[in-house]
């Protein structure tokens, strides 16, 4: 954070900004850590009406932690063990031309193997990796979000991508 | 610099042009490269920002309003029981009140097996919610009372209160006229002038404030019961008002002397019968132009 910010986060103003600065990675997070099938945007906005109920006993320097540790319950309350699920968007890169049947069908194994390496990361490793690899993150800028050290966030990411490395060959 | 740091560089995005010719010499160099192609395949849902802080926004007022609501239902409903209450309250404890019009009797079943028989123009009221407690009426006009036994039972008027215990009596109470007659049983009259007791046939009349006794009854009932006003040497004048009383008629009675004395009765049944029947005693002519009524001297 650049500056704590010591308003009262009641301001319709700041409780704006504060919405612009993190839902996104709010919603991602949510996202990584607890798949789609739990409705992570409907979290989030929760999460963030919940802020705004409390409004008065949050200061704005803990409104990122608040924020996340309500959401992150909500979806505990949820969540009932269940098996994440990462829906593949089949973005394709544009610049793959070989597209041979044979390639295709080795891509969507591929793909497969990649989904059911990633349920098996722990949800630490699966939330630092996808918010460094997907969402473009630094380890620095995780570990502000996730409330932990650089150090922690780069064993975690590092940890995922052998993880993964090794289901996909053992798949 | 060796493979794990570098691969450690290339996730923090932090590779020098150098380093990531280094990196791409690795030998697993296309296999990270493939990976990571696909991981950005399970980007998460994107949101827009605006539409979700609205939706947000929505969510706080709409909770708002209806915590809002909540309190107006509320509000309504508790107004609803007020109101409800209210009238409930007021209409149990309120007093019944029964009117009869001119020429019109009625009877009236009080709540233990007490009766009253209304005569025309009087009113009787009572308070049902209270009568174990209270046998008490409130009478303006003449009625006869058929009294069951129990606690003591009030008649109350504004010329006295008449207090019985179980009997069958008749009040009337008109302007400066207040009669009591007792047909069975013990009633005591309390007024201010004078208190007394009276016993079966007993009558207790009170004239322009003068008491005045009155002869025996011998009746079992009073005569207005079946339709007939009788008289005892009354003033003339309570002859007239009971009659306009029972017929919707007015009188006038130009150069008549009305404080002479009428002995005799009418029906309420033919109005033609009744006049001949207050007018012959006196030798009084009358004439009869719709509802007005002219008595003369003969």
């Amino acid at each position: 954070m650049a500056k704590p910010l010591n308003d009262n986060i009641c301001e319709e103003q700041l409780f704006s900004s504060i919405f612009k600065k993190y839902s996104k990675d709010l919603h991602d997070f949510l996202y990584y850590k607890f798949g789609s099938q739990l409705n992570p945007q409907d979290k989030m906005q929760e999460a963030f009406v919940k802020l705004w109920e409390n409004c008065a006993k949050v200061p704005a320097n803990k409104a990122k932690s608040f924020l996340f540790t309500t959401a992150n319950n909500m979806m505990l309350n949820e969540y009932a063990h269940q098996k994440v699920v990462l829906k593949h968007r089949q973005i394709k890169p544009k610049h793959s031309t070989n597209l041979t049947p044979e390639f295709l069908l080795q891509e969507k194994q591929y793909q497969e193997k990649l989904e059911r390496a990633l349920a098996n990361l722990t949800d630490a490793q699966r939330v630092a990796f996808l918010m460094n690899r997907v969402e473009g993150k630094r380890f620095k800028e995780i570990a502000e979000l996730l409330g932990i050290s650089t150090k922690a966030v780069e064993k975690r990411i590092y940890g995922a991508l052998k993880k993964l490395r090794e289901d996909i060959d053992e798949l | 610099m060796n493979r794990e740091s570098l691969i450690k560089k290339w996730l923090d995005h932090d590779l020098s042009p150098q380093e990531l010719e280094e990196f791409k010499q690795l030998e697993d160099y296309q296999d990270l490269a493939n990976l990571d192609e696909s991981i950005k395949g399970f980007k998460a849902d994107s949101i827009t920002t605006d539409e979700a802080l609205n939706s947000v926004w929505q969510t706080i007022r709409s909770q708002k309003t209806s915590t809002n609501r909540l309190v107006s239902v509320l509000s309504k409903i508790a107004a609803v029981l007020v109101i409800g209450f209210g009238i409930f309250y007021f209409t149990t404890t309120l007093d019944t009140t029964s009117s009869t019009l001119v020429a019109q009797q009625e009877q009236i079943q009080l709540p233990d097996a007490s009766e009253v028989q209304l005569n025309a123009m009087s009113t009787l009221s009572f308070n049902s919610s209270k009568w174990d407690d209270n046998r008490s009426v409130t009478l303006s006009g003449e009625a006869f009372f058929k009294v069951a036994k129990g606690k003591k039972f009030d008649v109350i008027t504004d010329a006295g209160t008449v207090s019985v215990l179980g009997t069958q009596f008749n009040v009337k109470y008109r302007n400066d006229y207040f009669e009591v007659t007792c047909y069975e049983g013990k009633v005591a009259v309390i007024t201010n002038m004078k208190s007394t007791t009276l016993l079966a046939g007993d009558s207790f009349l009170i004239l322009d404030g003068k008491y005045i006794a009155t002869e025996k009854e011998n009746r079992l009932n009073p005569s207005w019961l079946n339709h007939v006003s009788t008289f005892k040497s009354m003033p003339f004048k309570e002859v007239l008002a009971e009659f306009e009383r029972q017929y919707e008629v007015e009188i006038e009675d130009t150069n008549i002397d009305k404080s002479q004395k009428f002995t005799g009765s009418f029906t309420h049944n033919d109005i033609e019968i009744a006049l001949k029947s207050i007018t012959l005693p006196l030798q009084l002519k009358y004439s009869k132009t719709d509802n007005i009524i002219t008595l003369k001297r003969d």
